[in-house]
């Protein structure tokens, strides 16, 4: 008996998602070449550019920190790690990295829960919305002289403002440029200032896109504002607030500006006492030494330290960020299995056993379907 | 409960848009019945908001006051006045800078560097997202990392390259290195990667669009509130943007902050000047900062892939 | 009981979907017709896609008109660049006055803001190669010891035809030790002492400037008969009498001749065993502390802008451009006055100069620019214009510097004074290249116990290790 199977099946109505399958025609290769060629030219562009841009000074750095190389003098000779080990020897060097890590700490953790804070606040239905929250993101536009011509009246040791007010209440001075932690306080806040907005309007973004029906929903439920928002709000943007997390991180290892307009010189005061690591940095290349070759190093090690860091800061945040105690896993196959049941018992005629649900979780919601698209969901970050 | 699917098909796209807007507009009414911010949240933003806005305030006072009183007073005076005019006039028709040249090169930096940006942050970030290929996970660990490492050193080869290409005291020396940013691409990642649902990108590949028609229908509105941010952050970073312009351009080819910068000498500065000065190359940006804040618009998703 | 919306979400932060799950056969059309750009998304996007486009096209037609350089010599029609900072009192018509002379060459001017910008700009594009400097670059005084390490980047400008134009140690000062000329010089900086009038007439001390002159020591003044009558003026007054020991110190420094560095050789002296620094370490420290004589406030800090509406110190070292920095920040204190005077006869703080580098394309032409600028003509017209003090013998003796006076100093004679303490000057202090390193160091030992209070012994300690890092 001939078999006349055709050689595509008949097209039926209604399913759009039916592909033919057997003949693979010129757009079908063309359709799979789009989509396995298209990633690695849409980043192509980027990756072109970075790489001239970015790639190349990065490996200069690097090639630089490995001879004696003098800012003035050019190169010199191959010196392997010698400079690093001249780095690490240096006490300056340490005293700048607990500086820089204790100005961060001051900077970046206030910063992330303010910038978060002001972006809750901001993403609600207020009456001149833009104005509100454009109006934040100010201080990252006003320039340089004049935010430190104001921290400045403010943070003076003798006359400046704020130490004149603690006296008026009959508290002592700070001594802003004097003391180690007043000076980190300062500068901290210098940068808090410039940069919450910014991140508060990052997190709001973020958090624009998260469904109203969401915060509906737990309202319906009678969820206060503070549960909506640590239980919906905080999980759905988790990865912007990796994100924050991990920019403000690699921002506030390497605070710099700040530093530099707090006093006149510029390099941390006369016992280098809030000198950051990159100031450091600058003031081995530019400075008396104009030591290219260890300033190179410099980078590098704090380049290694910013990766550590980093790297913790992702982990706790992941942690933090992920509220709720179901993973997806567990979600997935919970539904799959409540699927399956479900199919099931209808197929059977009656209704799930009770002790059966109770031992694969929680009850499904009662008036809704079950999910089936989780079956397409693919890994989130 | 009429879809907008079945009034795309039915009464045309116009129709559907309309409803959905209706939609919208209905979810928003029923969140702000209940959801209507109290007099706690207008106080805290109200002293967010003073905080923020007071050194730009600052300026203004100092552009209106003259030397001698602002060195004698810490607040030369609580309102802005008149002769701040006289201060913007001055710093326009002033002979020592070049305003109007100034002004015109940091519009065509901010702008085409801001655009570049946002184009290709979000190709970028789309594939990193929603795209699998190999090596993507290792290649955004690697281009996160390259921000770790600090940039002052970087201006020496940067400037070796910008004089090998002849492109010293040009604008494109600022503009090329300009346009692609690692910042940019993470966020843009991040971003996409919870704000665009599978579903969508799915549902345009069923229907048959091209890879790029995806990008160009599904991921780009998608990223609207994200790629208006980072468009105004870049743009925003490049209009006061003082060093590297300051090494690779000068005083005949210059941008505004180099220009504000030259309205300060080292022995007498004339602040009021230099605060004119500064009030008015921030103007722009306000202007800018209110277009954009309107492209912050809540739950463009929502209500898209419904029943 | 878990919430609702809880079940909503898989925790991994999607923007999840809820209600109908069911296939939706209008699911593609749902997304076609509310997720396609609209027409205005379109719209905004294709205007800024062009405008990129005419904004690349602009900047590739050349957005710039720097000086371009064309190679030439000889009756070529050239562009000269100088780079100047804070203000040299170069003016256009200056400048055209030279095309008048030389019809072939045109004269431009670029300007950074502070010498701080002027000097990591050249220290830029010299570690690049030399690629972008002017034509002329205008350079300070502090800048030297470092770079007559590479006078390979400098045009030798030693020109017999010059002898005699300047103070002999303001040529000291640019020349190698080979005998290469770095730079021609511009302003110096000659140093008398600005005091507070009304201040001393409260504390019962003379005012008027001969008097205050005689009354801090004469024309024999030592640094112990100034902190004496500094003494005198505390006793009957709030005010300090200086404004910080650093200051003081450098004022001191600056007049032995081989503070840190053997002149001969140029060897580090080693800072434990240098006596002569620890001597006026302690000298000054005794004066600024023990009889509190300092304001203790650093120099350009927030806190020493606003000593001087604070009346926080009576007096302080004086070279012509720290005037215009006190009439800035005294406004409307009355009262200010120059004396004639200065402890240990003269001393020099500051001054610039003009130099060529030699990676430029038109040296020759450039040299004799600078000559032009430098010459006591141009740079009495320069002091007209920007008040910058000439090195030039000539100049100092021109009318227009005799003549000047300045208002806000009560009418001081400044032109005569400050020449007359230039006069007073007897050499330049050797500056070999590990100077500002060492010099930094006991700045910072002199800062800790003026400043923030440490114990003076401490504090040099601190100085040693210091030293002692830099590993010389």
């Amino acid at each position: 008996m001939a078999v006349l199977s055709p050689t595509q099946p008949t097209h039926r109505r209604g399913d759009p998602g039916q592909r033919p399958t057997r003949r693979v025609g010129f757009s079908q290769r063309l359709g799979r070449w789009d989509v396995k060629v298209s990633p690695y030219l849409y980043i192509s562009p980027f990756f072109i550019l970075f790489a001239i841009t970015g790639l190349f000074p990065l490996g200069y750095t690097a090639f630089v920190s490995l001879h004696e190389w003098n800012l003035l003098g050019g190169q010199g000779d191959f010196v392997g790690l010698e400079n690093y080990s001249a780095v690490l020897a240096q006490p300056v060097f340490w005293k700048s990295l607990v500086n820089t890590f204790s100005i961060f700490v001051f900077s970046s953790v206030p910063q992330v829960i303010l910038a978060i804070t002001i972006a809750a606040l901001l993403d609600q239905n207020l009456r001149a919305a833009t104005f509100w929250r454009m109006g934040v993101l100010i201080p990252y536009v006003v320039a340089p002289v004049a935010v430190s011509m104001i921290f400045g009246r403010l943070f003076a040791d003798d006359y400046g403002l704020i130490n004149e007010l603690l006296g008026l209440v009959g508290v002592d001075p700070v001594g802003w440029h004097s003391e180690r932690i007043p000076s980190h306080i300062a500068i901290a806040t210098m940068v808090n200032f410039r940069w919450t907005g910014y991140n508060a309007l990052i997190f709001l973004a973020a958090m624009q896109a998260v469904p109203r029906e969401l915060y509906e929903a737990a309202v319906i439920d009678g969820a206060g504002r503070a549960r909506q928002f640590f239980s919906i709000t905080v999980p759905q943007i988790r990865a912007t607030i990796i994100f924050v997390v991990i920019t403000s991180t690699i921002g506030g290892l390497q605070i710099f500006d700040e530093v530099r307009m707090y006093d006149t010189y510029g390099l941390g005061g006369p016992d280098k006492d809030w000198m950051t690591t990159v100031v450091y940095l600058y003031d081995v290349a530019w400075g008396n030494q104009k030591n290219f070759g260890r300033a190179s190093a410099v980078a590098w090690l704090l380049f290694l330290l910013i990766v550590v860091i980093g790297l913790i800061n992702f982990l706790i945040t992941q942690r933090i960020a992920t509220s709720g105690p179901k993973s997806p896993k567990v979600r997935r196959r919970h539904t799959r299995a409540l699927l399956a049941e479900a199919r099931s018992a209808a197929a059977a005629g009656d209704t799930p056993h009770p002790q059966a649900r109770a031992a694969a979780g929680p009850p499904p919601p009662p008036t809704f379907p079950p999910t089936t698209s989780t079956d397409h969901r693919e890994d989130r970050r | 409960m009429s879809s907008v699917a079945v009034t795309a098909q039915t009464a045309g796209r116009g129709a559907a848009r309309a409803a959905a807007k209706r939609r919208n507009r209905g979810s928003r009414a029923t969140r702000s019945a209940q959801r209507r911010p109290g007099w706690l949240t207008y106080t805290l933003l109200g002293i967010t908001l003073l905080i923020s806005i007071f050194p730009l305030y600052f300026t203004l006072l100092l552009g209106s006051s003259d030397p001698t009183t602002i060195a004698q007073n810490a607040v030369p005076q609580w309102l802005p006045d008149a002769s701040l005019f006289q201060q913007f006039a001055e710093v326009i028709s002033s002979t020592r800078i070049n305003f109007w040249k100034a002004l015109t090169n940091s519009v065509i930096i901010a702008v085409v560097t801001s655009a570049a940006v946002v184009l290709f942050s979000t190709l970028a970030g789309y594939s990193f997202a929603k795209l699998r290929f190999r090596g993507r996970g290792p290649l955004l660990v690697f281009v996160i990392a390259t921000m770790a490492v600090p940039t002052q050193l970087g201006v020496i080869p940067m400037y070796i390259l910008m004089s090998d290409l002849d492109w010293i005291g040009k604008l494109q020396a600022v503009i090329v290195p300009g346009l692609v940013t690692a910042f940019g691409v993470f966020w843009m990642t991040q971003y996409l990667s919870e704000a665009l649902p599978y579903e969508l990108i799915e549902a345009a590949r069923v229907d048959g669009a091209s890879m790029i028609r995806t990008f160009w229908s599904v991921a780009l509105p998608a990223a609207r509130p994200a790629a208006a941010m980072l468009g105004l952050f870049t743009f925003v970073q490049q209009w006061t943007n003082f060093f590297w312009p300051s090494i690779v351009l000068n005083s005949e080819n210059p941008t505004l902050p180099l220009v504000v910068r030259s309205l300060q000498a080292n022995f007498f500065t004339d602040y009021s000047l230099v605060m004119g000065g500064i009030f008015l190359v921030t103007l722009p940006l306000l202007v800018i900062f209110a277009f954009v804040g309107k492209q912050l618009v809540a739950g463009i998703m929502a209500g898209a892939v419904k029943g | 009981m878990t919430w609702l919306w809880e079940r909503y979400h898989d925790g991994g932060g999607s923007a999840t979907i809820p209600l109908s799950r069911m296939p939706d056969p209008d699911k593609g059309v749902t997304v076609l017709s509310s997720t396609r750009p609209t027409r205005r998304t379109r719209r905004v996007v294709a205007a800024t896609a062009g405008v990129a486009t005419l904004a690349l096209a602009l900047t590739a037609c050349g957005g710039s008109d720097d000086g371009g350089e064309d190679t030439a010599s000889g009756d070529e029609k050239i562009t000269l660049t100088v780079a100047t900072f804070n203000q040299f009192g170069y003016t256009d018509e200056l400048l055209a006055s030279y095309t008048e002379d030389h019809p072939n060459v045109t004269v431009k001017q670029v300007t950074a803001a502070t010498s701080e910008d002027a000097r990591n700009n050249l220290t830029t594009k010299l570690a690049a190669g030399g690629e972008g400097l002017a034509d002329i670059e205008a350079i300070e005084v502090d800048w030297l010891p470092e770079l007559m390490q590479y006078p390979d980047l400098f045009v030798d400008l030693t020109d017999p035809a010059l002898d005699g134009r300047w103070v002999d140690w303001k040529v000291q000062q640019a020349t190698t030790p080979e005998g290469q000329l770095l730079g021609y010089g511009t302003d110096i900086g000659p140093e008398a002492i600005c005091y507070r009038a009304d201040l001393f007439e409260k504390a019962g001390l003379p005012t008027d400037r001969e008097k205050v002159a005689e009354f801090l020591g004469g024309e024999g003044a030592s640094w112990d008969d100034y902190f004496e009558a500094g003494k005198k003026f505390v006793a009957k007054s709030d005010s300090a009498w200086f404004d910080g020991a650093v200051p003081t110190y450098q004022g001191m420094v600056n007049q032995l001749e081989g503070a840190y560095e053997d002149p001969s050789t140029g060897e580090p002296k080693d800072l434990k065993t240098n006596q002569d620094i620890k001597d006026l370490y302690d000298q000054v420290l005794t004066a600024s502390v023990d009889d509190d004589l300092s304001a203790g406030l650093e120099q350009w800090g927030d806190d020493w802008t606003a000593g001087f509406q604070n009346n926080a110190w009576a007096t302080m070292l004086c070279p012509p451009w720290m005037t215009a920095s006190i009439e800035q920040n005294a406004g409307g204190v009355e009262g200010w006055d120059v004396a004639d005077v200065f402890p240990g006869g003269g001393g020099n703080w500051g001054g610039s100069f003009l130099t060529v580098p030699a990676s430029g394309e038109n040296t020759d032409a450039a040299k004799e620019l600078a000559a032009w600028l430098t010459s006591p003509e141009i740079q009495t017209k320069a002091y007209e214009n920007a008040n910058t003090f000439p090195s030039q013998l000539d100049a100092q003796a021109s009318d227009a510097v005799q003549d000047s006076t300045n208002d806000f100093f009560n009418d001081a004679p400044v032109g005569p004074i400050f020449s007359a303490r230039a006069q007073a000057i007897e050499g330049a202090p050797f500056k070999g290249k590990n100077y500002f390193a060492i010099h930094q160091a006991v700045q910072n030992a002199l800062n800790r116990v003026d400043l923030n209070g440490d114990d003076p012994e401490k504090s040099w300690q601190g100085a040693l290790d210091e030293y002692a890092s830099l590993g010389l």
